[in-house]
């Protein structure tokens, strides 16, 4: 009796010292996918691709607003002179290399790569049809965010082709920005040939797209003739034309439209919050541009960021049909919709209060319903539109072969469309007047900045711009620490 | 290990065959009162038995000439040699400090004599005299070296356990054993009524819990029949009021009107105040969200024990309401609890323990922008609670987070339902004399159901918790976890002399959880009574979650055990973890303690001191792990989000990489000395303990590390690794005196003093010479204010110092800041001396850790009345002030009255303006100390006369009152300076901690 008990309690004992401990603790996470076992089928890279999309939403509001606010189009507004202090020292050109808006441009940036780098990592791992089509889109999304990136910092570190680890970042230095252009050259003309002239879903990469954006990298880079040969084959190819109404253009109802040769998606179907902006599916600038404490017809209320300032209103031209577009001058509204007398229009000044509102991207009425509504707007970004495409198209021409008819063919197709009568100018003059018309058609889209840039105007334009430090932003100083402290700063910052 | 084992079966030898004779007795106290369950044992041997109810034993003895040893806790043991006699009486003498008290520690148990290693306990009479909600409240200044913070003072709210430190840059919570069971971490579930003692292993002796160790533990046991022979049924319970015990000054609306326009003014603008004559006081906010709100517990216990047989049976219900929202800051706990212990056989016990506890909690948001309090302290005075037509008030112009706080807990809808079994059945077989083999499975189980009901609410223009549309999001969770421990004891004496224990083991765990979240939109009658998915309207574009975890765990450890003639002491043990956290390879990880003791007051050559009773020196050392941080941190999973919008509106999902992986990932190591003295004076009257230890931890675990952007940490789902870097020192000075003596006749006293002290340092983060940062100060304001930086204590605050405020433009010229200053505007130290004040000049401002705990407690009973006391402090921690939202309409603390207003006006608050200034910068303005003394409880009893219960057939009625936290001497502005949101980072950021309530508590204790 007394060995039958003993043996009974050494079992247990006995069974796990006979060394089943390893089989045991080799235990797999359920339901997971490891990253190095996926793009086994189209759907893996579909899947991959969709989350490389991802980030444009992010990437799209961020960029728009705070190069919006960095020119002399708009003041950064808010509710007072602290309020998202990286958009008011960007403002006033103080901006230091501790800011976090500029943090949120470079870290959603690289993000977008790192998703793109993971599916070319996996390229060739399974074959299926349209795949090349799959690799075009990342190619076009890649060579987005290096883009804004190269705009807004210069020299970048480049990874390429594959993730970046966990400590990686140090081993790459930063490149000079005509690398990283060339790199973007090389994406976008592998994805011009390859994508699809017509999206199988709006919002995906498309051959004009890419064919505009190439045109555009090149006009950065004041590689006339390219970029001409570029943005002329996305208009004689013929796809796209000005959207009639341009009072309407803006509309969430006239998203992708016929003018519109790639256009940032946002929804209002899902909820977001302040804890994680890049995970919003709608157009965070909408409700941060939006009236404050605004109780009226039409518009909803928001936080009166990036207000216009008197300037670009009195750069319009009377008879401009885009001022009404993209001005909302908040008074005369009022003194329109001036509501019932025990519930009349009312809103409340911000910081910096000019009077006007961009109203390209306000909120409206009836758009947004799950919390929080101010980050939850559904409007598009139009991100690159036909008109610019012409004007870049103009552009390019004078400033570069000299075709100046052809150049303000495309103007005068611009300004009909204003409701504006044609001019006739040519040469320098004509420059002058791309330049102006390329402000108010585009103004509270987020060109104005580095196109005073690019063309050497930015010093004259905007207060407190220095020469030789404010053509590109300071990397985020956490950044450079959390890279290895391996990158030089900006000069001058 | 076999070979072992087959050893230990050669060891049975068999039993030799004497004549016997029987013994007799009556055991008693020094009062002469009849004392069951007293332990009688002829020495050297396992023959014994213990008294009845009524005292008395009787014991077959062969051997005339051996010695009966009487041992009983909370006396003196007593020898006695048998010779003739065939009766044995015996008075025991009472023990004020017993050496011969049992003493856990893990896996086993000691005597307070041979302990080698730095273990505090605390009995079941220190515990129950507290009230305490939680168990964590019984630490508090109770026992030297353990630092408890509040993470809140909500119901049910969280408190931290930190011993001896800050450890870790991820998980420093200690580890819980409750009756031998891996509790988990959920520290509300436990009755503190329920238990019998509470057992902290401080210092490396927690080696034998290995990789599980290294920040302490605590091992909690509750009450079984053990010690009571005949019945006992007692009842026990108390009610009580809680309130505030503290709030913010802020300013009335008079004030705050005058201070605003002038803001406003100083910023360009015209004044918002036109008629501040009518103002008033206006609204005191907090005084509106605070309130009284009830407390009470009750609890039955029933219990006793047979010769074969111990049982305790016990149930129990706790209620506690919030001082801030009432009902809506809720938590309602039952307790049923089972305790058998039962001999078998003559060689084999079983014990087995059932705990069944279901809890009911509501919360409210806390200490976060735009919390309850946080929106108390910014909404202006001017606003009223209604308007005209008796509806909340919308709080405008007061930035998108500031809500009317009333408004806030009228629409926070929520609640948590929790069951949870714990449990566990044991068997004991003792093989042959000294040796016996235990194997016990426990086990964990809980549900875990919430609902959460956001309605359709608009607080006013553009806030962020308005919501167009109501929503539910349910989730039930449940989680199950079982460890099954073997382990083989031998222990005896050889010589009389030489005492020699070992213990084998291995323990296998395995924790498992899964979950499923559901949501759902548009609830009919946008009420909380029909949030529930199944009548929700609208599921567009929601998807359903779901999450699982699996962590194992297989472990070996032993420990030998050597004492000669209890007075030169030593104890080895060693302890071998795997664990399936980490990879394949990084898997396995060894531990141990070495310690030794010398009883120098039992040496011959140490003179015989009438005053002087014990003298004890014990040294240790020893390594230990830490393995708390999410399993598979080494693999990349696709559990990032990926979603994005094509087609106008429509959602598209996708899949990404989430957390990035960290092949390398490991355990931290902690190395610890200790070196330690135990001192009793005048019969155990004052006993003495002390202690000096260096604790170093290697290759911290740093869960979420921040990471390049380039890696796409930044992206939607994504994390930081989980990763090793770093070393951090502790090292401190733990001193504790009791004192324990009838002073007077009838007039007992009792008292303890207890003083920590322990520095925190980052010795080195990694190779290079980085720092970690994390935290956050204001809205879009500085970020990475806490940080793990070399040279620094964990966590320390790092921000701008400032040397007052400058009285004029001729002050500002001369200085860093020309060009970016006003008069009235802080003056920050250039220190580096570069003419710039920039990021070069932040430095170390404060350390979230304090340097020295205080704990003191009194105790007086005089004839039928007892009283006691306990006081705690914490002195050397900082707080940051992060509870003011900055902008230009929100109410302002009262110091503002003192602010700068013109030349030699204040050198320490600076001018209001709404314009830009720096004086929002993270600086030591902003930094406040968070030293502090509080009486954490009085109590009064008085115990009714026992002629007056014998009547009612009762052994003891006792009825007592008591105040809880009565009041914190502090210069801490904030509500709770003992608050700790409980990361090892930023973990004093203040944001509007929820106070601890004053509570006034009625209670009796009922014995039958």
């Amino acid at each position: 009796m007394k060995n039958l008990y003993t043996y009974l309690f050494l079992i247990p004992v006995l069974l796990i010292l006979s060394g089943c401990a390893d089989e045991y603790l080799d235990e797999p996470p359920e339901y997971s996918i490891d990253s190095e076992n996926f793009f086994n089928s189209e759907d893996d890279y579909d899947q991959a691709l969709i989350a490389a999309y991802d980030l444009l939403a992010a990437v799209g509001y961020v960029t728009t607003i705070t190069s919006e606010i960095a020119s002399d189009n708009v003041e950064a507004g808010g509710e007072s002179a602290t309020d998202v202090i990286a958009w008011q020292e960007i403002n006033t050109m103080a901006h230091t290399p501790v800011n976090d808006q500029l943090r949120n441009i470079w870290n959603w940036n690289y993000a977008g790569i790192n998703r793109c780098n993971y599916i070319f990592e996996f390229q060739d791992k399974t074959d299926f049809e349209g795949r090349t089509q799959v690799l075009a889109e990342t190619a076009f999304l890649r060579a987005y965010y290096y883009f804004q990136l190269v705009k807004f910092f210069g020299d970048l570190p480049m990874p390429l082709d594959k993730r970046v680890l966990f400590g990686e970042a140090s081993e790459l230095p930063r490149l000079p920005k005509a690398e990283v252009y060339t790199q973007i050259e090389t994406d976008l003309t592998f994805a011009a040939a390859n994508l699809n002239p017509i999206a199988s879903q709006a919002g995906r990469a498309t051959r004009g797209a890419a064919l505009a954006l190439l045109g555009k990298v090149h006009l950065y880079q004041d590689e006339f003739d390219d970029a001409a040969t570029q943005l002329q084959t996305v208009i004689n190819e013929g796809q796209y034309d000005l959207f009639g109404d341009i009072t309407s253009l803006f509309l969430d109802q006239n998203e992708n439209n016929i003018e519109s040769v790639f256009e940032i998606q946002y929804s209002n179907a899902q909820g977001a919050s302040f804890e994680c902006l890049q995970c919003s599916e709608g157009n965070v600038m909408i409700g941060f541009s939006g009236i404050r404490g605004y109780s009226g017809p039409v518009y909803a209320s928001g936080f009166s960021f990036n207000v216009p300032r008197q300037e670009l209103v009195d750069d319009f031209e009377a008879g401009d049909l885009r001022f009404g577009a993209t001005i909302l001058d908040i008074d005369e509204w009022i003194i329109a919709n001036p509501g019932p007398d025990d519930d009349p229009t009312t809103f409340v000044e911000g910081f910096d209060h000019t009077g006007y509102f961009n109203n390209k991207y306000l909120p409206r009425q009836g758009e947004a319903d799950q919390p929080d509504v101010n980050l939850t707007y559904p409007n598009n970004i139009r991100q690159i539109r036909y008109a610019d495409v012409l004007l870049m198209a103009a552009e390019a021409l004078n400033r570069g072969s000299g075709d100046d008819a052809q150049a303000l063919a495309y103007v005068n197709q611009v300004r009909a469309r204003a409701g504006l009568s044609t001019i006739t100018v040519s040469g320098n003059e004509l420059t002058q007047a791309i330049y102006q018309e390329r402000r108010v058609e585009l103004a509270g889209e987020g060109h104005r900045f580095f196109d005073l840039v690019r063309t050497g105007n930015a010093a004259a334009e905007i207060d407190g711009f220095q020469v030789g430090k404010h053509e590109v932003f300071p990397i985020p100083l956490i950044e450079i620490q959390l890279g290895g402290d391996v990158w030089p700063q900006n000069a001058n910052y | 290990m076999r070979k072992i084992l087959l050893f230990c079966f050669l060891l049975m030898c068999p039993f030799g065959l004497f004549a016997q004779t029987v013994i007799k007795g009556k055991v008693t106290d020094d009062t002469g009162e009849e004392l069951p369950g007293v332990n009688v044992v002829v020495k050297g041997t396992s023959n014994g038995t213990v008294t009845d109810i009524f005292g008395d034993y009787s014991l077959e003895v062969s051997d005339p000439s051996a010695t009966l040893v009487f041992s009983f806790v909370g006396f003196v043991s007593q020898e006695i040699v048998i010779g003739s006699q065939s009766v044995v009486d015996v008075q025991l003498v009472t023990d004020v400090v017993s050496l011969q008290e049992v003493v856990v520690v893990g896996y086993g148990t000691t005597t307070e004599k041979e302990l080698t290693a730095s273990v505090s306990t605390i009995k079941s009479e220190d515990i129950t005299k507290l009230n305490p909600s939680r168990i964590e409240n019984v630490l508090q200044g109770q026992i030297s070296g353990v630092q408890i913070t509040s993470g809140s003072g909500s119901p049910g709210g969280g408190q931290n356990i930190r011993i001896r430190g800050i450890n870790s840059n991820g998980d420093n919570r200690p580890l819980i054993i409750l009756d031998g069971v891996r509790y988990g971490d959920d520290l509300s579930t436990i009755d503190p009524n329920n238990i019998e003692s509470i057992t902290v292993l401080k210092d490396a002796s927690a080696a034998i819990y290995g990789v599980l160790g290294a920040n302490g533990v605590v091992i909690v046991t509750t009450k079984s029949g053990k010690s009571t022979f005949k019945p006992e049924l007692s009842f026990s319970g108390f009610y009580g009021i809680q309130e505030t015990e503290r709030t913010i000054n802020l300013l009335n609306a008079t004030e705050y009107a005058l201070l605003t326009n002038e803001a406003f003014a100083a910023g360009g603008q015209s004044p918002i105040f036109t008629d501040i004559a009518s103002l008033g006081e206006g609204t005191d906010w907090q005084d509106e969200v605070f309130e009284t709100a009830p407390i009470q517990n009750y609890s039955l216990n029933y219990r006793g024990s047979t010769e074969s047989t111990d049982y305790s049976a016990g149930v129990s219900y706790f209620s506690q309401e919030g001082i801030v929202g009432g009902s809506k800051s809720e938590f309602d706990r039952v307790n049923v609890n089972l305790n058998v212990g039962h001999q078998l056989f003559e060689k084999l016990k079983m014990r087995t323990n059932m705990n069944y506890i279901s809890i009911n909690r509501k919360t409210l948001t806390e200490n976060v922008l735009g919390s309850v309090l946080f929106n108390a302290i910014n909404i202006a005075p001017t606003e009223a609670i209604f308007d005209a037509d008796g509806n909340f008030t919308t709080a405008d112009n007061l930035g998108i987070e500031i809500i009317n706080p009333l408004a806030q807990i009228a629409n926070t809808f929520n609640d948590t339902q929790t069951q949870r079994l714990t449990g566990l059945v044991g068997l004991t077989y003792e093989i042959i004399e000294g040796l016996e083999v235990e194997s016990s499975l426990n086990f964990n189980y809980a549900d875990v159901f919430t609902r959460g009901f956001q309605p359709e609410i608009s607080f006013g223009d553009s806030k962020v918790f308005n919501s167009e549309v109501s929503r539910v999001d349910q989730s039930q969770q449940n989680f199950i976890s079982y460890n099954i421990d073997n382990i083989v004891r031998y222990s005896r004496t050889f010589d009389e002399v030489h005492d020699v224990s070992f213990t084998l083991g291995n323990s296998i765990y395995k924790t498992r959880g899964q979950s499923l979240f559901v949501s759902g939109r548009d609830i009919p009658n946008n009420t909380f009574d029909f949030a529930d998915v199944r009548l929700a309207n609208d599921f567009d574009e929601i998807r359903p979650g779901s999450s699982s975890f699996d962590v194992r765990q297989f472990s070996y450890f032993g420990r030998v055990e050597y004492n000669y003639e209890s007075k030169y002491l030593f104890s080895g043990l060693i302890r071998s973890d795997e664990t399936s956290i980490f990879a394949p390879g990084n898997q396995q990880g060894t531990f141990f303690s070495l310690s030794g003791g010398w009883v120098f007051s039992d040496e011959s050559f140490f003179p015989s001191l009438d005053f002087f009773d014990f003298g004890k020196l014990r040294v240790s050392y020893g390594e230990l792990g830490n393995d708390r941080v999410d399993a598979f941190g080494y693999i990349s999973q696709l559990d990032g989000e990926a979603e994005t919008v094509f087609d106008g509106d429509d959602l598209v999902f996708g899949r990404a990489i989430g957390r990035l992986p960290n092949p390398e990932l490991q355990w931290e190591t902690t190395k610890q000395f200790d070196v330690g003295l135990d001192l009793d004076f005048f019969e155990g009257k004052i006993g003495i303990v002390a202690d000096y230890y260096v604790k170093t931890t290697e290759d911290l675990l740093i869960p979420s590390a921040p990471a390049s952007g380039l890696t796409g940490i930044a992206a939607p789902g994504g994390r930081g690794p989980s990763i090793n870097a770093g070393e951090v020192r502790n090292k401190g000075f733990e001193f504790s005196i009791s004192y324990n003596d009838e002073v007077l006749k009838d007039l007992r006293v009792s008292a303890n003093f207890n003083y920590a002290r322990n520095d925190n340092e980052t010795l080195q983060v990694n190779d290079e010479d980085l720092f970690l940062a994390f935290g956050s100060f204001g809205v879009g304001g500085d970020d990475d204010i806490s940080r793990f930086q070399k040279g620094i204590p964990i966590g320390g605050y790092w921000g701008y110092t400032t040397n007052g405020i400058f009285q004029s433009a001729e002050e500002i010229a001369s200085s860093a800041q020309a060009g970016s200053a006003q008069p009235g505007d802080i003056r920050f130290v250039d220190l580096n001396d570069d003419g710039i004040i920039d990021d070069e000049d932040r430095s170390f401002i404060g350390s979230p850790i304090p340097e020295n705990i205080f704990g003191f407690t009194l105790g007086l009973n005089y004839k039928n009345f007892d009283f006691s006391t306990l006081w705690e402090a914490q002195t050397g921690h900082s707080f940051v002030r992060n509870y003011e939202r900055t902008l230009p309409r929100v109410n302002r603390r009262d110091d503002a009255i003192e602010r700068w207003t013109g030349p030699g006006t204040s050198n320490s608050f600076p001018r209001l303006t709404t314009g830009a200034s720096n004086n929002n910068l993270f600086s030591d303005f902003f930094v406040e100390d968070g030293d502090y003394l509080r009486i954490r409880n009085i109590q009064l009893g008085y115990t009714l006369p026992t002629n007056v219960i014998e009547k009612i057939g009762a052994s003891k009625i006792r009825i007592y009152t008591s105040v809880n936290n009565v009041f914190t001497f502090t210069d801490y502005e904030g509500f709770d300076p003992s608050a700790n949101n409980g990361g090892p980072i930023n973990g004093t950021n203040d944001q509007g901690f929820y106070p601890q309530a004053r509570t006034y508590i009625f209670g009796f204790n009922l014995t039958f």
